[in-house]
């Protein structure tokens, strides 16, 4: 039995979901649901549509490149079982399982620094504009204009935390 | 207070572009969708039971290139990936095991409607293909092109199998 992965969302397909199509190039084309199905009978890029996982990878939204995804990798070669190899995978699933959800964390972290003082600005470029809109100008001769308080914004990255050391 | 006068500030933007380009933006996608689903149309391989008078391409080397079914031996709909048939040679040849006009007895290994596996999930593809059985059942050609089914195994048609290029 192996868990394959839809040809358009990238998501995993359990056994008895979705339907194949076989091209005649002996090209197999695996989907999750008819969402994707049909989407591809729409000759639609999966790589354009928004919600795919390959959308995701090209623009850089989800941590792609790491090593804990090359345990999911597939293989041809099948292994032969063995009672040890098999008892210590499954312990390290959960570590590794663990260790990517931390880094996928992190990586979502060092993608949305900066957003902050990026809204502060646009927000005090937006109120240099429109002040005049709330009040009149000879009002605002009189008093001090409207200010928003400074926020203190991180500027060096901080260093990305290193956990290099896996447990296989 | 500020960020509240932004907000406000951008929704009042944001409704009057709106309103602007409404008109124009619908005319452009509605002529858009009508194209795509033209082209479409035009492609689609109909999906639907193979029965009296379809055409399916012969994928062995019997010398029959296309036939045309007159009859299904199963199913009262007509027959679909793995069924046997009675068909009319159309095109032939020349110099083949098989003549134009000859009544034949052909499996379907490839069918453009999807067909359920054994576990739930379906398998369709490119085109409606055949092989040319004799008699006793055993294919008249000596190879087979192109992707086969590996559900011909339950269906007897082992020789098949192992003379086609690729299994899906």
């Amino acid at each position: 039995m192996r868990l394959e992965k839809c040809w358009f969302c990238s998501s995993t397909i359990y056994p008895g979901h979705g339907i194949q199509f076989v091209r005649n190039d002996a090209k197999i084309f695996r989907f999750c649901r008819s969402k994707c199905h049909k989407n591809f009978k729409m000759k639609r890029n999966p790589r354009k549509v928004k919600w795919t996982k390959a959308y995701r990878r090209v623009h850089g939204k989800d941590m792609t490149q790491d090593t804990t995804f090359e345990f999911e990798r597939k293989r041809n070669r099948p292994e032969r079982y063995d009672r040890n190899i098999a008892e210590q995978t499954l312990k390290a699933i959960k570590g590794i399982v663990k260790t990517r959800h931390h880094r996928a964390q992190n990586h979502i972290k060092n993608r949305m620094k900066g957003n902050k003082r990026k809204e502060q600005e646009m927000e005090q470029e937006e109120l240099k504009h429109g002040i005049t809109l709330v009040k009149a100008p000879h009002v605002l001769q009189e008093e001090p204009p409207f200010t928003l308080p400074k926020v203190k914004v991180k500027t060096a990255p901080a260093q990305e935390e290193k956990i290099r050391a896996m447990e296989e | 207070m500020a960020a509240f006068i932004a907000s406000r500030l951008s929704q009042v933007r944001r409704s009057l572009l709106g309103s602007l380009t409404n008109g124009r933006v619908s005319g452009l996608l509605g002529s858009a969708s009508e194209t795509t689903g033209n082209h479409l149309f035009a492609q689609q391989q109909q999906r639907t039971f193979i029965q009296m008078r379809t055409k399916l391409n012969v994928v062995d080397n019997s010398g029959a290139k296309q036939v045309m079914c007159i009859q299904a031996l199963k199913g009262k709909k007509g027959a679909r990936l793995g069924d046997i048939i009675v068909a009319s040679v159309k095109e032939a040849r020349p110099g083949g095991k098989v003549k134009k006009g000859d009544v034949v007895r052909a499996v379907v290994v490839r069918a453009a409607m999807q067909r359920g596996r054994c576990d739930g999930s379906e398998v369709k593809f490119d085109d409606n293909a055949c092989v040319i059985l004799n008699k006793q059942g055993e294919p008249v050609g000596t190879r087979v092109f192109g992707p086969v089914p590996h559900e011909l195994r339950q269906k007897k048609h082992l020789k098949i199998l192992t003379m086609a290029e690729h299994l899906a």
